[in-house]
């Protein structure tokens, strides 16, 4: 490594790092502390809720941890996890020695941290946090006193930025560095993935920016003797609030498949290797990537089903809505069949990737309620949606995401995570998510919506007490993963550079990975390079058995 | 295979046909008029695809997982090279669409029900303003009556709702889950909504979006009367608000000022009141609650005359926290 002494030292060389490996690992690192911290805020939320008439929070208190819990899971936990891994993996997947620009994805990671520190930092803020909901619609985020509602903006505006610098990183690598015959048919679907991710934030952060700007604004800025004032969302003054939230979902929706996507990359590539199979249809789970990529631009405003658009949009939007659960229904067809006829064994990664199949369908088929615009009349902005929601990003990518670290931990470490305690989070987990999240529909349909900071109804007690009892054995089974961290850290199995016997190029190097990744790259001939060179030294071996 | 594929889709079918009895507590609320039905039709309707597919999906990956884990299988031993079937693909492909268009197809048979009001009877529809605001709902009939958070209506009538906020407050959302679905009531707009309640009873509701503070307190009810004690209702109400003895004062105390500062003034997230000389000043009341006050809404802008005296008689005659 070049750069001077002090350059080298043990934190020193992390802090000056542009090895996209360890710019990887520090992006997950920072997203697993932010976890924790949005993590605390939610048990705080659900103890809250544990009880009719509870007086845990403050109203303004409940409303300011609803509302970062929200934007730190979105903006600092799932969508940094899913760049990290991005980051670490797809130069090594495409046989790179690098990203395309090594500096612009040190300031990335950079960005994160600092836009993250500044929206956690918010709290001791004058006037609290931002308290309007991750949503933060105007009139009530421009009302708010005080500074909290401007930092989020202003978070939110470096998280864009550094987002935005990182994925035409992706993009550029993705295009331009791909190793010698590595076609886009070749390309592992996790790379798939990232490319969509990367397409995906190009179109839609600019919008955000683009609304944000237009809050702020609204919220009025001062600087030096120089005031602005302007009333975009202020109707009266002949703006309009519903202009804000068309910006925002239009940014929103194709979020959550920026979100959704890359983790359908990690099943991809996890599922495979523990079922011993090819992945079955690679070209129609790339197509329908790309096809979930398009469509998820088209449906924005079936989060806007209640403001009263006219019937004839409403229509459009469920149908729009409705036609992205045919790509999606392929993929889940798509790894279904690929268990089958398999070899299948259960380590942590895979158990994770199963639990992904079977929470993420429900998920999946709970949004066909919220796409019929009649029935998201009744179920809008209630529990129902937040069990909804958790189901795809908790349970989907979540736990993808989990498959991930335990798939590809031993290739960042060197080492294996105790299966033991893997299992044991798993599980944890698993029961816990459900126990969570599964009430929380029933709560909905009863009348409860979201973001209420206490309530006085008592038949929404029971749902609320066992969703309280799940959020707990759901921290038990992340104080199981973080002592499994700790513990792999210092004792670990060290398991050789390929102990899953996978296809994709990472695993042709060593594990960890050199500096520079490989001294070698084979020439690619399938999505399965490894595959193919396991096939050839056996048919060698066979042939010189034979002579 | 085979076997399994048609087990699977056996059950799957049994499941379905199960659903919509099985669902009877997993469906939105009993409702109480056509609209809200109509709602709960639909949905139960998507329940019978969604179940379906629920244990179709979940059945073959456990049916799956346990056929075909290692056993005495080798760790790396490779399972079968399939690649994929384009006839599969298909099939996943067309059966989605299909079931697609049919759920489509039922919404749209069923939406002239869930969005145009029943025909009015000779009494024609009765038509009410609701204005959603921080943290209370205000109702206007069309002889002039005021109230607030209970909205009363006749049973049997389509009560048509125009829904708004008034510019300076923020957006909520009008809800009755048995009376249908919800509408914002958005600063600068009017939408519309209607239910026909045809049994009496209290039927309850509350905001459903995120308005400030006091968000969870924003309740809404709705008691639906026999038509003729409802217009018996209105017509003295009218007379008492003119004559200043309704009990609209009383219904702005709890409704608008006790949710922040606490049913006896005792304080809440708002300062105490009780005891204070403010509220024996008539002025100083109207000004506070036209204009608000440092962190204070002004919850009371664009109330009629009538609506402030009602809420400084009410102050006056029964001052929270006693005298």
């Amino acid at each position: 490594m070049a750069g001077s002494a002090w350059q080298r030292g043990r934190v020193a060389s992390w802090l000056v790092t542009t090895d996209h490996k360890r710019i990887g690992i520090l992006y997950i690192g920072t997203a697993l502390v932010f976890f924790v911290l949005a993590g605390l805020m939610a048990l705080a939320i659900r103890l809250q809720l544990a009880q009719a008439n509870a007086d845990v929070l403050s109203p303004d208190r409940y409303n300011e941890l609803v509302t970062i819990h929200g934007t730190a899971m979105v903006f600092l936990v799932v969508v940094p996890l899913l760049a990290g891994f991005g980051n670490y993996l797809v130069p090594l997947m495409i046989g790179a020695r690098d990203v395309a620009f090594p500096r612009l994805n040190a300031l990335s990671y950079w960005l994160f941290a600092f836009g993250g520190t500044v929206l956690m930092l918010s709290f001791f803020a004058d006037g609290g946090a931002a308290r309007n909901g991750w949503t933060a619609y105007p009139p009530l985020s421009v009302h708010q006193a005080g500074d909290g509602q401007d930092l989020w903006i202003l978070s939110l505006h470096i998280l864009s930025a550094s987002t935005l610098a990182g994925a035409i990183n992706f993009l550029v690598t993705i295009h331009n560095l791909r190793t010698r015959g590595m076609t886009w048919m070749r390309l592992p679907l996790f790379v798939w993935s990232i490319e969509l991710y990367a397409w995906l934030l190009m179109a839609i952060l600019p919008v955000l920016s683009a609304g944000l700007t237009l809050l702020l604004l609204d919220r009025g800025l001062s600087i030096g003797g120089w005031e602005v004032q302007t009333h975009f969302f202020d109707p009266a003054e002949g703006g309009a609030p519903l202009l804000y939230q068309h910006a925002f979902w239009f940014f929103g929706h194709p979020e959550v498949y920026v979100i959704v996507l890359p983790a359908f990359g990690i099943i991809s590539e996890v599922l495979p290797v523990f079922a011993r199979k090819p992945v079955f249809g690679y070209k129609a789970i790339a197509f329908s990537t790309v096809a979930i990529g398009f469509f998820s631009m088209l449906v924005w405003a079936h989060h806007l089903f209640t403001v009263g658009l006219p019937t004839y949009l409403q229509a459009y939007f469920m149908v729009a809505s409705m036609v992205i659960a045919v790509p999606t229904g392929m993929k889940i067809f798509n790894w279904l069949a690929t268990l089958w006829r398999g070899n299948v064994s259960f380590d942590s990664a895979m158990l994770y990737a199963l639990g992904f199949l079977s929470v993420f369908v429900m998920g999946g088929l709970s949004g066909i309620y919220l796409a019929a615009f009649p029935i998201d009349w009744q179920v809008h902005d209630t529990y129902f949606v937040v069990a909804h929601f958790h189901y795809t990003l908790f349970g989907g990518v979540m736990f993808a995401i989990f498959a991930g670290l335990h798939y590809w931990w031993p290739k960042m470490f060197g080492r294996l995570l105790d299966e033991r305690l893997g299992k044991l989070a798993f599980w944890l987990l698993f029961a816990g998510f459900n126990l969570t999240f599964f009430p929380q529909h029933l709560a909905g349909l009863e009348g409860m919506p979201r973001r209420i900071y206490t309530y006085a109804n008592e038949g929404w007690e029971g749902y609320n007490l066992v969703s309280t009892v799940g959020s707990w054995v759901m921290g038990a089974a992340l104080l199981v993963f973080l002592v499994n961290v700790w513990k792999t850290a210092r004792s670990g199995r060290r398991v050789g550079h390929d102990p899953w016997r996978a296809n994709t190029l990472e695993w042709y190097t060593t594990s960890p990975p050199p500096p520079h990744n490989f001294d070698e790259v084979p020439y690619v001939t399938s999505a399965r390079p490894l595959d193919d060179l396991r096939r050839k030294l056996r048919e060698r071996d066979g042939a010189r058995a034979l002579s | 295979m085979r076997a399994l594929l048609v087990l699977a889709g056996l059950v799957s079918l049994l499941a379905a046909a199960a659903a919509p009895a099985a669902l009877g507590q997993l469906a939105p609320v009993t409702p109480e008029s056509p609209n809200a039905e109509s709602i709960r039709d639909s949905y139960l309707f998507v329940s019978i695809f969604v179940v379906a597919i629920f244990v179709l999906v979940e059945g073959l990956l456990i049916a799956f997982v346990v056929r075909y884990r290692r056993r005495q299988r080798g760790r790396f031993e490779d399972g079968a090279e399939i690649h994929g079937s384009t006839r599969l693909e298909l099939l996943w492909t067309a059966g989605p669409v299909i079931v697609l268009f049919l759920i489509a197809t039922f919404v749209f048979v069923e939406l002239p029900g869930i969005v145009d009001e029943p025909a009015a009877g000779p009494r024609g529809a009765l038509e009410i303003r609701v204005t959603g605001r921080q943290y209370y709902w205000q109702y206007e009939y069309p002889n002039g009556v005021i109230a607030i958070d209970r909205l009363r209506a006749p049973a049997g009538v389509p009560v048509r709702l125009e829904v708004t906020a008034p510019d300076a407050d923020v957006i909520h959302s009008w809800w009755i889950p048995a009376l249908g679905g919800k509408i914002d009531a958005i600063p600068g707009r009017v939408n519309r909504t209607w239910f026909q309640a045809d049994r009496p009873g209290v039927y309850r509701g509350q905001c459903a979006e995120l308005c400030g503070a006091e968000h969870a307190r924003m309740l809404a009810e709705v008691e639906v009367l026999p038509a003729s004690e409802f217009d018996a209702w209105l017509g003295s109400r009218r007379a008492e608000q003119s004559a200043g003895t309704s009990p609209l004062g009383e219904e702005l105390w709890t409704g608008v000022c006790a949710k922040c500062h606490g049913l006896a003034g005792e304080g809440g997230i708002a300062p105490r009141l009780a005891g204070s000389l403010t509220l024996a000043d008539p002025r100083a009341v109207e000004t506070i609650v036209r204009n608000g006050r440092r962190t204070m809404p002004a919850v009371g802008a664009g109330w009629t005359s009538e609506q402030v005296e009602a809420l400084n008689a009410y102050l006056e005659e029964s001052p929270p926290g006693g005298r």
